[in-house]
């Protein structure tokens, strides 16, 4: 009888185990999370031969807020090519789930949103770009071997992020 | 010599990229209005040991984070011969705002207000806030923020005040740069 139950038991949690990881697997929806420093290297550095777009923003700034629904679209522009869109957001990671989810869902984000979690802004300056003043928005584009090739900061619009991921794309090393 | 040609480009290339990236080693004396449109220069302040000129701004978050830090800053080193001045650079706020802003906030330290963002261009401040200060000579000794962070209960390096101290006890300042983070100052396009 014990051995049943026991056996019962296992089942049962192996197959809550199953079911969570095909729910993971079949969870198309883009991330909303924390990064730390370390992930954010390997988000930038690991590119498995996609350009990357990074948006860092964050809700409080006003022009952040104005250009990002030019960055949901730009990442629409780009579905079918070899680019990875994602925005790192400076709200504090206690804000997360108050302030940066309710703004991705309202703006149908398609791609993966992190909130900074690093120590001290310098950190996140220094892995994106150590020449940042700091000020954002501010926009990078690495290539597919994850070597920063364009920087900007303050809103630009769609035109300027299509020339300029469009000058990424077509880099004649890759 | 296509080579000294080639060397000589590339040097060039160089250096006029380090120039546009860092802010001026001394700056020029300026004049601006304050927010009741009254002048200032810079050569007003020659008898001050440091001359503090923080880019500020009435709408950014980051900026009014730091607003009661500020006038503690002030407090504390105005009557030790520093002079504090903000400067408000930012297109879209008038010298009105600015002037409303200061009052609920208590900035007793001058304001100016930058039309045109001429003297933001002239230091290369690119955020608020932004901190520059100079020696009564207009030698900048000190540039970037207040402090490690936005969160003043999260602060672990007082680097404007550091900086501040070495120089009133005759020192020279230790950490001459930070990094300022920030809301990007709107500028006219």
């Amino acid at each position: 009888m014990r051995q049943r139950l026991f056996a019962a038991l296992l089942l049962s949690t192996l197959c809550g185990g199953a079911r969570t990881v095909v729910a993971q697997q079949n969870d198309t929806r883009p991330a909303v999370r924390t990064i730390n420093d370390k992930e954010l290297d390997s988000l930038i550095h690991n590119r498995n031969g996609k350009v990357l777009f990074l948006n860092i923003w964050a809700t409080w700034c006003q022009p952040c807020v104005e250009e990002f629904p030019d960055i949901v679209k730009l990442s629409g522009m780009y579905r079918e090519e070899k680019i990875d869109f994602a925005a790192v957001s400076v709200d504090y990671p206690d804000e997360l789930e108050s302030k940066v989810r309710p703004f991705v869902a309202a703006h149908n984000v398609p791609f993966n949103v992190y909130v900074a979690n690093v120590k001290k802004d310098e950190d996140l300056i220094n892995e994106v770009n150590p020449s940042w003043s700091g000020a954002i928005p501010a926009t990078v584009m690495f290539d597919a071997q994850g070597k920063r090739q364009v920087f900007m900061f303050g809103q630009s619009p769609l035109s300027v992020f299509k020339t300029k991921l469009d000058s990424v794309l077509h880099l004649k090393d890759f | 010599m296509k080579r000294n040609v080639l060397v000589l480009f590339f040097l060039s290339f160089f250096v006029s990229n380090l120039l546009l990236a860092a802010p001026p080693a001394k700056a020029e004396n300026f004049t601006l209005p304050d927010y009741n449109g009254v002048k200032h220069s810079l050569s007003d302040f020659k008898k001050a040991k440091a001359i503090v000129l923080m880019f500020i701004a009435t709408q950014c978050p980051v900026s009014n984070g730091y607003n009661t830090r500020m006038v503690s800053l002030y407090n504390d080193y105005k009557n030790k011969n520093v002079v504090v001045i903000g400067i408000n650079s930012n297109k879209q706020e008038s010298a009105e705002e600015v002037k409303q802003h200061a009052k609920d906030h208590g900035f007793e330290f001058t304001i100016l207000k930058d039309d045109k963002n001429v003297i933001a261009d002239k230091f290369g401040a690119s955020v608020t806030p932004e901190i520059f200060v100079l020696n009564p000579s207009f030698d900048i000794l000190y540039h970037g923020r207040i402090d490690d962070s936005r969160r003043e209960s999260d602060v672990t390096s007082h680097d404007l005040r550091n900086a501040l101290d070495e120089i009133l006890a005759g020192k020279p300042v230790t950490v001459t740069t930070t990094k300022a983070f920030g809301c990007t100052i709107k500028k006219i396009d």
